[in-house]
């Protein structure tokens, strides 16, 4: 999961010196007057597109909600508000906390809010408002430790959990040396780790590890004693430049600290959602059968994108399998270096990068990048399949083809390419199932795939173990539909 | 026949062809005159088969002309060539059928894809042809299920359903068993006494012998004796023919 990060910011970088992400240089404070077109623009298009990582309860978290995952929180109402005072309609997408400044660099989000705190490494890339909340680290531990455990110091040689990238796995990193850190992408993952003694702590933000403690049974949040290292407290992080924004935002926060609305309104909303976790009818809810709806949706998204790359991966590998074993030198070329490269790099920087990186030249959204994504790195692999599927055909098939009259295309297309396919059914097949297997990485841009709905159940019904499960069993299914499938046409083509 | 005043289908000139380093041919200059059937035998690694597979252009002259009823083949672009082969039947030592189609198929694939021809008359052309090698009831089979005879007089009817000029045969009967090597010559000495015109790579000197109008003598990357077969089997004049007919008579 920590790669995640560091492929982003390995995209970034290259985002970053294409010189596109606009004026990085821009200083700016909250009394800076705006000249920007960032309001004007959000205003135009009447939205404010919000990126969170909703897995972050009482900040912002995911509910079953008549059946569909809304996102609900401290910092949605907080949206809600900025959104409203901007007289536009909010709209929120859910992407990994790491995901997030990127998703606002390259213009896929107005603006970002995530419990995220204002620190002045990333207030180099991107624009802050002023901080909105601020609360202290707790651990959350297990009830059975309540006695060994009072504080981070109590953690020496154990492991203690945060999520990547936040101001907690700092904390733990500087002060907590004497423990072993581990970083995840989310915070359910962590708790999933603590019930099952992976780790002994998370450090987590206190209204969020109360939040959790509150909703998991055995699972207790005390004050970790950290250090204080000069933090600021949650913000809302806009593109760099965007002061208009900025400024708007800050108005509906001093409006927001001057009406105490976020102790006397939004925190208590958001334990509403939150005190249902333990009640028999949420009990009822959070069994899997309630999120059903999630799984065939997740289950649809995943076949959709492993046929469509299946189909496009396969025509574009017979296109470069004919390319490479062409006597023409651009075709072969080019196609020699595609397939190298393709294979040389991780499917995972791929669709970052073509959904955070081109995205900047052109607008594809999510799904869209990621079919791409899967189907261009298909087509590499499958190329590979083909060519030594052709090239594994005696030499005499092509003779016998030529000697009737038959064209080099025609003997290609009627002598080749079919036995050849025959041969590398099998070959072909197990790429297929890879396919369906490793599609279920676009889950990092937000694709709503199988992966994606399993983790919204995770987060939504606080069950590690089962969501996982069922995603097993049903990924599963597919690669075993898909072989016997394959399995039944390689029996049709079979003559002798 | 009368072979001398006859117009040649088949003539080379100065024809040589060069792998890399190695001179397979180096100067062949025959002809092959309609009707006529030649039998082109020598030495393993003469260049017999490169040589044939000149004459369709399977593999392009190093120099030298390629002449096709007058047309210089080597001059010709790849669509024409693709024409020309149509004329010109080739069957190989491994038979070559297509294992994915079956024997009908085969026959009828580049009558149908090639000249555009109907199925109903393809098909119709193919079990004529069919009959005409002794397989009328193989059609639906596939190739693995026949024998190797009954795969290459497949190959054969399989190249004459183009209607060739000319048929080339590249040592046909080298990979059968012996027991096989009787139907397929049959096939072969029918074509001829048909008055197809026939150049045959082969080590079957009784076939040279009795079908054959001339014999070609190839080694050392000339054609080194053409002759009638009776002078040729009786009278070689070189001894590099002297040598080869003396290792196939005790073989
Ligand atoms: N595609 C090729 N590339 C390089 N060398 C080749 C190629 N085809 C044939 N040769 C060489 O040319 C020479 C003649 O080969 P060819 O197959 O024409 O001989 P042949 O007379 O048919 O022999 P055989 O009786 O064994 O079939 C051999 O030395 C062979 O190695
Ligand atoms: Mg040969």
């Amino acid at each position: 999961m920590k790669k995640i990060s560091k492929w982003l910011l390995l995209v970034l970088t290259i985002v970053v010196t294409l010189g596109v992400t606009g004026d990085m240089n821009t200083k700016a404070d909250s009394n800076t007057p705006a000249t920007d077109q960032y309001l004007s623009k959000v205003k135009a298009k009447g939205e404010l597109v919000v990126g969170t990582s909703p897995d972050f309860p009482p900040y912002e978290f995911t509910k079953n909600i008549n059946g569909k995952s809304k996102v609900v929180g401290m910092d949605m109402e907080i949206s809600k508000k900025v959104a409203h005072d901007m007289g536009v309609k909010l709209v929120i997408r859910r992407m990994d906390f790491d995901s997030l400044l990127v998703a606002l660099q390259t213009g896929k989000v107005d603006m970002v809010i995530a419990g995220m705190s204002k620190t002045p490494k990333r207030a180099k890339s991107v624009d802050f408002s002023n901080v909105y909340y601020k609360a202290g680290e707790d651990l959350v531990i297990k009830k059975s430790d309540l006695k060994t455990i009072k504080s981070y110091k109590s953690l020496a040689g154990k492991a203690i959990g945060a999520q990547t990238g936040s101001i907690q796995y700092n904390l733990v990193k500087n002060q907590a040396t004497k423990s072993t850190l581990k970083g995840m992408d989310k915070d359910t993952d962590l708790i999933l780790a603590l019930q099952t003694n992976k780790i002994d702590a998370i450090a987590l933000d206190q209204p969020t590890a109360e939040a959790y403690a509150k909703n998991t049974d055995g699972l207790v949040a005390i004050n970790a004693h950290f250090k204080d290292e000069g933090e600021q407290g949650s913000a809302i992080a806009f593109p760099k430049g965007a002061q208009s924004l900025v400024n708007s935002a800050n108005k509906s926060i001093a409006e927001i600290k001057a009406k105490n609305l976020i102790h006397k309104q939004y925190l208590p909303n958001a334990g509403k959602y939150l005190a249902t976790g333990k009640s028999k009818s949420a009990k009822a809810a959070n069994s899997m059968w309630a999120y059903k709806d999630f799984f065939i949706a997740g289950v649809g998204y995943t076949l959709m994108i492993s046929a469509v790359s299946v189909v496009i991966g396969f025509l574009l590998g017979t296109l470069l399998a004919l390319m490479r074993l062409s006597k023409n030198k651009i075709a072969n070329g080019i196609s020699v270096s595609y397939i190298e490269f393709v294979r040389g790099t991780p499917l995972m920087v791929q669709i970052l990068f073509i959904y955070f990186g081109l995205g900047l030249v052109v607008n594809i959204p999510a799904l869209l990048s990621g079919i791409i994504a899967v189907s261009l790195n298909s087509g590499a692999y499958v190329a590979e399949v083909i060519r030594s599927g052709i090239s594994s055909i005696a030499v005499g098939q092509t003779e016998a083809s030529r000697s009737l009259g038959l064209s080099r295309s025609m003997t290609m297309r009627f002598i080749i390419l079919p036995q050849a396919m025959k041969n590398i059914w099998p070959a072909l097949g197990n790429e297929f199932v890879s396919l369906i297997k490793e599609s279920s990485i676009v889950s990092i841009i937000g694709v709503k795939d199988l992966i994606y709905q399993s983790r919204i159940v995770q987060a939504d019904t606080y069950r590690g173990v089962m969501p996982l499960l069922i995603t097993m069993i049903l990924y599963f299914i597919m690669t075993f539909g898909l072989s016997r499938l394959m399995k039944f046409f390689e029996g049709r083509m079979t003559h002798e | 026949m009368n072979n001398e005043t006859a117009t040649p289908v088949l003539e080379v000139k100065h024809l040589k062809k060069v792998f890399g380093k190695n001179e397979v041919l180096k100067d062949i200059n025959e002809q092959v005159s309609n009707g006529q059937v030649i039998c082109l035998i020598g030495p393993s690694g003469a260049g017999k088969s490169t040589f044939l597979r000149c004459l369709n252009m399977l593999d392009q002259p190093t120099s030298g002309e390629v002449l096709f009823e007058g047309q210089d083949l080597t001059k010709l672009d790849d669509k024409q060539l693709d024409k020309t082969r149509e004329n010109m039947g080739m069957v190989f030592q491994s038979f070559n059928l297509f294992p994915h189609k079956t024997v009908i198929e085969n026959i009828k694939l580049a009558p149908v894809k090639v000249k555009g021809e109907d199925d109903a008359t393809a098909t119709a052309t193919a079990e004529k042809l069919l009959k005409q090698v002794g397989l009328e009831n193989k059609a639906d089979a596939f190739p693995a299920s026949l024998s190797g005879g009954q795969q290459q007089r497949v190959a054969i009817a399989r190249a004459l359903a183009m209607n060739p000029k000319v048929m080339l045969f590249d040592e046909p009967t080298s990979a059968l068993d012996p027991e096989m090597v009787g139907e397929v010559l049959k096939v072969m000495q029918d074509l001829a006494s048909e008055g197809m015109t026939m150049v045959v790579v082969t080590h079957e000197m009784g076939f040279a012998r009795n079908v054959a109008d001339k014999v070609w003598f190839m080694a050392d990357g000339y054609i080194q004796e053409s002759a009638e077969p009776k002078i040729f089997f009786e009278h070689p004049e070189t001894d590099r023919a002297k040598d080869f007919l003396a290792k196939i008579l005790e073989a």
